[in-house]
């Protein structure tokens, strides 16, 4: 999963240049709302739970439990028609009310379960954005 | 007082194979045969609604079918986006803004893009998309993350996901214009080719090329006409994300609002349904829907589904014309629900016809169970 082509790389739009910036530093920044405290992603200018424009950005500490996953076997587009099989989770963030699909590049699909214990692993790919996947927290813990 | 609203006029076009064809044509050849079928001209239709992929599909529409209306909705919000236009269109006649509403749709989805809709779609990185296509996630894997939820958290099998499209395959075996017509088992489903785990090939719909189209009038013009006229008993429309990652509750879809607000609105309940078409997208979008609209408990749709009760001689005859699992599906399906429950509550469904339909339910689902749209459609009108 080293090959990043173009048309897979987002383009760094104004909300969303905080998270790309740390993705690349190895940090998962989120948003928080001051308002009610609770956690989103992916970044926009206003909370998406109660409205409020009152977002700060955090650094999340990058654990998170499985909330569901699929093992894509099926892909038409390159690079990931080299990749399947391979896990995409939902991960529910340890802060609360934020989720994240993510690739799980190192889990075996036979290995993912709902609620594993998983963290985030930064995978660059150019001088502005990384991806940030997830990989099993018993996995690095081992 | 408000008019009363009914469909007079509901065809096909060719399909669900027609290269020589392009999508206008498919969507003029559908409109021809609704107008042929309502007995009515063209120059009595004064609302267009259509949904397309964008630069200003409807207005091009309309003016290739050389009509002016003065009533447009182009809603697009996938494939419920027909439910949404009835529910419009019903508002709009009854109050008087229109009298007679045309939706039409047509797409050759699989004479031009192939089988890529569900696994091999390239999308364009904007909003929530620039989060997740990098992850390599798919339409169909959105679908497989509800699904396996689910599966957690009702126990819900992938034998009782196949049962859905073996019986929608039997009445697909009823229907001539259906794409895939041979009988297949439970076995068959779980042996086809895993796409995204749980679902399997046999999960997901079909890829077709196809058009439909369904005129909507009042009552006072609907009984001059030669059918029996249909009545728009309710119609009710919702959402509640637009990627997977911002569903409130993977298991549960807008569904839960729009189906109990229909019915109300309809005077009925869910046993009174005698026949179901449901956007069958995957197997799963059928079973979650069959839980949200009520006819059956939340986490039962397993059960309930595998128990037969979508069979023509079942408790809820669902997806009579082969649906999106075995008929036709080009690209989006919702106007064909509400052509299907037309064909059954006039007697007109041949070889699959519910005996004695009084109550039909139409109802879509758009995008990645993001948008939901509920129609109930009857013999008669709500007293």
């Amino acid at each position: 999963m080293t090959d990043t082509p173009k048309h897979i790389i987002p383009r760094v739009t104004p909300e969303a240049k905080e998270y790309f910036d740390g993705a690349v530093r190895g940090e998962l920044r989120i948003q928080r709302c001051t308002t009610c405290r609770l956690h989103q992603h992916y970044p926009r200018s206003a909370c998406a739970h109660c409205g409020a424009d009152t977002l700060e950005w955090i650094t999340a500490s990058g654990r998170g439990t499985v909330l569901s996953f699929t093992v894509i076997r099926q892909h038409g587009v390159p690079p990931f028609d080299a990749w399947v099989p391979f896990v995409v989770a939902l991960v529910e963030l340890e802060e609360f009310g934020a989720r994240m699909l993510a690739t799980m590049p190192s889990l075996a699909p036979e290995a993912a379960r709902i609620g594993m214990p998983v963290v985030a692993a930064f995978r660059p790919a150019t001088e502005r954005v990384a991806f940030v996947d997830f990989r099993s927290a018993d996995a690095v813990a081992g | 007082m408000k008019r009363r609203v009914c469909v007079v006029g509901a065809a096909l076009s060719d399909g669900p194979v027609t290269p020589e064809l392009t999508p206008r044509m498919l969507e003029a050849q559908a409109f021809r045969r609704a107008l042929d079928d309502a007995g009515m001209e063209k120059s009595q239709v004064d609302g267009l609604a259509s949904a397309g992929y964008g630069g200003m599909h409807e207005v091009q529409l309309a003016e290739y079918l050389g009509l002016q209306p003065h009533w447009l909705d182009s809603t697009s919000c996938g494939g419920s986006s027909f439910e949404f236009h009835l529910l419009h269109a019903y508002r709009a006649i009854e109050a008087g803004d229109v009298d007679t509403v045309a939706i039409v749709y047509g797409n050759t989805q699989l004479s031009t893009s192939g089988r890529s809709l569900g696994t091999g779609q390239q999308f364009v990185l904007t909003g929530p998309w620039a989060y997740e296509f990098p992850t390599g996630i798919t339409l169909v894997g959105c679908y497989a993350l509800a699904a396996q939820r689910h599966m957690h958290q009702y126990g819900t099998t992938s034998a009782q996901l196949a049962s859905i499209a073996v019986q929608i395959r039997e009445h697909a075996a009823r229907n001539p214009h259906a794409m895939y017509r041979d009988p297949i088992t439970v076995d068959e489903v779980l042996e086809s080719k895993l796409v995204a785990d749980p679902l399997h090939k046999l999960d997901c719909c079909v890829i077709s090329d196809g058009g439909c189209a369904v005129i909507l009038t009042t009552e006072e013009r609907a009984l001059d006409l030669a059918h029996r006229p249909i009545y728009v008993r309710s119609a009710a429309a919702g959402m509640t994300h637009h990627s997977v990652q911002a569903m409130p509750d993977l298991t549960q879809t807008a569904a839960a609002f729009t189906g109990p607000k229909a019915f109300a609105e309809a005077g009925i309940a869910p046993a009174d349904v005698d026949t179901f078409q449901m956007y069958d997208s995957f197997t799963y979008t059928v079973l979650v829907c069959l839980e949200d609209l009520g006819f059956c408990a939340k986490g039962e749709g397993g059960p309930f589904a595998a128990s037969g009760a979508l069979r023509l001689d079942g408790a809820l005859p669902t997806n009579t014309d082969g649906g999106g699992l075995s008929a036709t599906h080009p690209g989006m399906r919702g106007l064909f629900l509400i052509c299907e429950a037309t064909r059954q509550l006039r007697g007109e469904a041949g070889d699959a016809q519910v005996e004695g339909a009084e109550i039909a339910v139409a109802h879509g689902s758009g995008g990645w169970l993001s948008t939901m749209g509920t129609a109930v459609l009857g013999t008669e009108p709500v007293r």
